[in-house]
C-alpha cells in the first residue's frame, strides 16, 4: 500500500505550468530522491503535498484519504513533514522554542513535554546550547534546526528540499547520517531533493526526475543517470 | 534571587495601585482613572500585534462597548456591572464575526477594515436614532456606585489588572508560540501545524472584548454617550503612541508607555487646549522612525550588550 | 486558459447586469445616475493618486484622504486672504501640494520603505493624525466654506432637474486617469516608474534612480490629491477630520479595481457613487449611504480569499 499518491497534479501560476499533470508515488519508510534541473517543480510539488500551495488541478491522497484540500496545519498534524529550501526560521523565538512549535501544535503536547522532546531531538542532532537565539546559530545549525523543526511535527512522510545545499562534504555527511538514522528509527517515508548527486546516490532507493514539471524518469538512480531524456534536460538546463 | 525582587516589587506596585484612592486627590484619581482606561487599550492592542495583524479598531469597539453597555442598562434595565460584562460580550462576537469575514485576508486589508468599524458603528448609531439616541447621544440616570469615586476607581483597576493577567498569560502560554510563529513567518506557521484563522479570530475577538468592556466602564462612569465622543479618534491614537513608545510585544513596554503619555497627557491638555493630540501624532511618527523597539527593545538590548560584551 | 476563459464571461456579465441596473435607474430615478456619476468623479479622482503610489511605491498611504483636504484647507486661506478665486489657487496649492509630498516623502516614508509592511501602515497613520490635528490646530474644528454662485447651476432634461456643477469632479477625474495613463505608458521617465513599480530590484540593476522614482511618484500623487483638494472645497464644507472617510473609500475602490490598476477604479467609482446615490435618494435614510463602502470592502475581501484557495 502507499503512503502517499498523487495524481495528475497540476499547478499553475499564471502561463507557466510548474507541475504538470504529476503521478508520484511514495510507500511506507522509502526513501526516493526528487531531481530536476533548476526551475523543474521540486519545491512547487513539495508545496503542493504539504497544502502550502493549492493545485490547479489533480488530486492527493495520504493513508488513502483525499487531502486535494486539506488545509497545511492539519497536513501538518496527519503526519506531512517537510522542511524549507530557504530557511525563514521564527527569529523571535530561540533555536529550542523554533522546534518547540511543532511538538506543541502538531503533535499538541503541552509546554513542559515540548520542551523535553524538544531537547531530546536537539540532543540526536547535536545541537548545543539550545536557548541561543537564531541570530547566533550557524549554517549547519540552522541546516539541522530546520530538519528537527520539521521531525518535530511527528511526520511519517518526510520531505528534505535541498538541506545539504550551501554546507561543506564534512558538513554533508553529518546530515546524512542523521538522515539515515530518522529513517531506520521511524520508518518514515522521506522524498529527498537534492542537486548533490551523490547524497542521492547514497541515500535514496529510486529517484523521479523532474523537467518543467513533468515526470521524465523514474527508477534506481544509476539507470535513470543514463536516460538520454534526463541527460538533455540537465543539459538544456545548464545551457 | 532577581525573581524574588521581581515579586516584590510587582506586590508593592501593586498596593500603591490599591491604595491609591487614599493617598491622592480626587483630580489625581480622575487622571489615573482615565490613564487605566487608556492603558487597557494599549495592552490589548499591542496583544494582537504580537500575530502581526495592525488594528486600528480601538475607538469602534470601545465606542461599540460604550454604547452597548448603556443601551443595555436603558433598554433592558440591566445592572451597570452586568452591563459592562455585556458590553465585552456584544464587542466580542461583534470582532468574531468581523474577524471571521476579513481575517483570510490579513496585513492592509485588516487593518483598513479595523479603521472603518468605528466610522460604520458611528452611522448605524446616528441613523438609528430612536434605538441609540441618535447624534446627541444617550444619558443614564444613575452614575455606577452612585459616583463614589474610590469604587469607580477600583472598576478601573480590576479592569486593567484583568488585562495585564491576560497580556501576561498569552506571554506564558502556548500562545505566545503561536502568536510569534504568526508573526515571523505564516508559512512556517502553518507547516508547523498551527491554525492561523482560528487563533487570530480568538485573539481579536478577546482583544476587542477588553476594548468593548473598556468602553463600558468609562460609560458607566461618566454617565453618558455620545457618537463623536464615544467613537473619539483619541483612543486609537493614543494607545499606539503609547505601546510604541514603552515598547510593543509584551506586557511592560505598553504598561510604561501609558503611564509616561498618560502623565505628560494632562499637561499638554493644558498648554494645548484645541488640537494636542498632533503631539501623539508626531511620537509615533519618531517611534517608528527611530526607535521602533520602544523604550523597553532599548534597553533590553543594552542590558544583552553588557552581558556579551 | 481555462482561468481566462472563465473569467471574461464574468466580468461580460458583471459588466451587462451593472450597465442594465444603470439603465434602468436612468428611467426610474434619472438623479440617481446622474449625481451617482458626480460622486464617481469626486472618489475616482481621489482614488487614483492612491492607486498610484500603491502600485509603484508599494505603500499604503493612510494620509491620503488627510491630504486632500489639507489642500482644501491651503485654498480656503487662499482665497480668503488673498481674494484669489479657487481656481486661480490652483496652481500654487498644486505646487505647495507637490513640496509638501516631497519633504514627507524624504524626511518620513522614505525611512521605512524597507521596514515591515506594519511600520509603514503605523507610520502614514500618524501622519494622517498630524496633518488632522494640525488642521484642528490651526484652523479649528469648525466647518469652513466658500460660497461661489455658479455651484448652483442646474440643468433641465425632459422632466428632471440636476446640479450641473458635480461634473467638474467627472471631468478632473477623466483628466487625471489620462494624464497618468499617458505618463505612464509614453514618457521615459513614466515607463522607469512601472518598472520600478513591476520590479524594485531589477530596475535598480538596470540602472534606473529607483529612489528619485518613488518621490517623485509619491509627490505627484500628493499634487493630485491638491486638485481634488481645491475642487472640493468648491462645492463642500471642509473640517480637519473630513478627508478620514475619502482614505478609506479610496482604499475601497483600489482594492476593488485589483491594487494598482488604475482604470479599473473608474468603474468600482461609478459603482460606489450610484451606489451611494441611490440609497441617499430615499428620504430620511440618506445617512446609511456611507456605509456601502464598507460592505464593498467585505465583498471584495471574501472574493480575493476564496479566489486564492484554488
Ligand atoms: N509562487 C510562485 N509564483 C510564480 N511562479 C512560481 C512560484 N513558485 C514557483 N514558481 C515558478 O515555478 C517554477 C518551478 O519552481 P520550483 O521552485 O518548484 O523549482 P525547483 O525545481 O524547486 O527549482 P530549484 O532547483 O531552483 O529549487 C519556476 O519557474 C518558478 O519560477
Ligand atoms: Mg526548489
Amino acid at each position: 500500500m502507499s503512503k502517499l499518491v498523487v495524481k495528475s497534479l497540476t499547478r499553475r501560476f499564471g502561463g507557466l505550468v510548474a507541475v504538470d499533470n504529476l503521478d508520484f508515488e511514495l510507500g511506507n519508510g522509502e526513501i526516493v530522491g526528487i531531481i530536476g534541473p533548476n526551475g523543474a517543480g521540486k519545491t512547487t510539488l513539495i508545496n503542493l503535498i504539504s497544502g502550502i500551495c493549492m493545485p490547479t488541478s489533480g488530486s492527493i491522497l495520504f493513508d488513502d484519504k483525499d487531502i486535494t484540500l486539506t488545509p497545511a496545519h492539519i497536513r501538518s498534524r496527519m503526519g506531512i513533514g517537510r522542511t524549507f529550501q530557504l530557511i525563514h526560521p521564527l527569529e523571535n523565538l530561540s533555536l529550542i522554542e523554533n522546534i518547540m512549535t511543532g511538538f506543541l501544535f502538531s503533535q499538541g503536547e503541552n509546554k513542559k513535554k515540548a520542551r523535553l522532546r524538544a531537547e531530546d531531538l536537539c540532543a540526536l542532532m547535536n545541537l548545543t546550547d539550545t536557548g541561543r537565539e537564531i541570530s547566533q546559530l550557524n549554517i549547519l545549525e540552522m541546516k539541522k534546526m530546520e530538519i528537527a523543526h520539521a521531525l518535530a511535527t511527528g511526520p511519517s512522510i518526510l520531505f528534505l528540499d535541498e538541506v545539504m545545499a550551501g554546507l561543506n562534504s564534512d558538513e554533508t555527511k553529518e546530515i546524512i547520517k542523521i538522515a539515515k538514522k530518522i529513517a531506520s528509527s521511524h520508518n518514515m517515508a522521506i522524498g529527498v531533493v537534492e542537486h548533490v548527486m551523490g547524497v542521492i546516490k547514497e541515500l535514496t532507493e529510486r529517484v523521479i526526475v523532474l523537467d518543467s514539471g513533468k515526470l521524465i524518469a523514474k527508477g534506481v538512480y544509476e539507470e535513470v543517470s543514463k536516460d538520454p531524456k534526463v541527460i538533455t534536460a540537465y543539459l538544456g538546463g545548464a545551457a | 534571587m532577581i525573581k524574588y525582587w521581581k515579586y516584590i516589587l510587582i506586590a508593592i506596585i501593586l498596593l500603591l495601585g490599591v491604595l491609591f484612592p487614599f493617598y491622592a486627590g480626587a483630580y489625581q484619581q480622575s487622571i489615573a482613572r482615565t490613564v487605566l482606561i487608556y492603558l487597557v487599550l494599549a495592552i490589548s492592542w499591542d496583544m494582537l500585534l504580537r500575530s502581526g495583524q495592525l488594528s486600528f479598531g480601538m475607538a469602534g469597539l470601545f465606542g461599540i462597548g460604550s454604547y452597548a453597555s448603556v443601551l443595555l442598562l436603558l433598554r433592558l434595565g440591566a445592572s451597570p456591572m452586568l452591563s459592562i460584562l455585556g458590553a465585552g460580550l456584544v464587542a466580542f462576537v461583534v470582532a468574531a464575526l468581523l474577524g471571521i469575514l476579513v481575517l483570510r485576508l490579513r496585513a492592509m486589508y485588516f487593518a483598513i477594515t479595523t479603521l472603518a468599524i468605528g466610522e460604520i458603528f458611528r452611522i448605524i448609531i446616528r441613523n438609528w436614532s430612536s434605538f441609540t439616541g441618535g447624534p446627541e447621544g444617550a444619558i443614564l440616570p444613575n452614575i455606577i456606585f452612585d459616583g463614589d469615586p474610590v469604587l469607580s476607581y477600583w472598576l478601573v483597576l480590576g479592569l486593567a489588572l484583568l488585562a495585564i493577567v491576560l497580556s501576561v498569560i498569552f506571554q506564558k502560554t502556548r500562545i505566545y508560540f503561536a502568536l510569534t510563529a504568526i508573526r515571523n513567518n505564516e508559512v512556517v506557521a502553518k507547516s508547523s501545524g498551527i491554525n492561523i484563522f482560528k487563533y487570530l479570530v480568538i485573539v481579536f475577538a478577546i482583544t476587542s472584548a477588553l476594548q468593548g468592556m473598556a468602553g463600558g466602564v468609562f460609560a458607566q462612569t461618566y454617565g453618558f454617550v455620545t457618537p463623536e465622543s464615544s467613537f473619539s479618534a483619541d483612543y486609537i491614537l493614543l494607545p499606539i503612541a503609547m505601546a510604541l513608545l514603552g515598547g510593543i510585544y509584551g506586557t511592560l513596554g505598553p504598561i510604561i508607555g501609558t503611564v509616561l503619555l498618560g502623565v505628560l497627557a494632562e499637561y499638554l491638555k493644558l498648554y494645548i487646549p484645541y488640537g494636542h493630540l498632533i503631539v501623539y501624532g508626531i511620537i509615533i511618527i519618531c517611534i517608528i522612525m527611530f526607535m521602533p523597539q520602544g523604550i523597553v527593545g532599548v534597553v533590553r538590548s543594552k542590558i544583552i550588550r553588557r552581558e556579551v560584551g | 486558459m481555462a482561468e481566462r476563459i472563465l473569467k471574461r464571461p464574468l466580468y461580460i456579465i458583471v459588466g451587462l447586469l451593472s450597465a442594465a441596473v444603470i439603465v434602468l435607474l436612468l428611467f426610474w430615478k434619472p438623479t440617481v445616475v446622474v449625481y451617482g456619476v458626480q460622486r464617481a468623479g469626486l472618489y475616482a479622482g481621489i482614488a487614483l493618486p492612491m492607486a498610484l503610489i500603491l502600485g509603484i511605491v508599494h505603500i499604503v498611504n493612510l494620509a491620503h484622504g488627510e491630504f486632500m483636504i489639507t489642500a482644501a484647507y491651503i485654498t480656503y486661506f487662499l482665497c480668503n486672504s488673498f481674494g484669489m478665486s479657487p481656481f486661480a489657487a490652483l496652481v500654487p496649492v498644486v505646487i505647495v501640494m507637490f513640496l509638501l509630498g516631497m519633504l514627507i516623502f524624504k524626511f518620513t516614508i522614505k525611512h521605512t520603505l524597507k521596514a515591515p509592511e506594519l511600520n509603514q501602515l503605523i507610520l502614514t497613520f500618524g501622519l494622517a493624525m498630524v496633518l488632522t490635528q494640525g488642521l484642528n490646530l490651526i484652523a479649528t474644528s469648525q466647518p469652513r466654506k466658500i460660497s461661489l454662485d455658479f455651484v448652483t447651476s442646474s440643468a433641465t432634461v425632459g422632466e428632471t432637474t440636476f446640479g450641473t456643477y458635480g461634473f467638474i469632479y467627472d471631468l478632473a477625474a477623466v483628466l487625471i486617469l489620462a494624464g497618468l495613463l499617458f505618463f505612464l505608458r509614453k514618457t521615459k521617465f513614466g515607463k522607469a516608474a512601472v518598472a520600478v513599480g513591476q520590479n524594485p530590484r531589477g530596475a535598480r540593476i538596470i540602472g534606473i534612480d529607483v529612489n528619485k522614482i518613488y518621490i517623485l511618484v509619491f509627490s505627484l500623487a500628493i499634487a493630485l490629491t491638491g486638485i481634488m483638494g481645491v475642487l472640493f472645497l468648491t462645492s463642500q464644507s471642509i473640517f480637519p477630520l473630513a478627508g478620514g472617510s475619502y482614505t478609506m473609500k479610496s482604499f475601497c475602490l483600489v482594492a476593488m479595481a485589483g491594487m494598482g490598476s488604475l482604470p479599473g477604479i473608474v468603474f468600482a467609482s461609478i459603482g460606489l457613487g450610484i451606489a451611494e446615490s441611490f440609497i441617499m435618494s430615499f428620504q430620511g435614510y440618506g445617512g446609511w449611504s456611507n456605509i456601502v463602502f464598507f460592505a464593498l470592502i467585505i465583498i471584495v475581501i471574501l472574493i480575493k480569499s476564496f479566489k486564492g484557495k484554488r
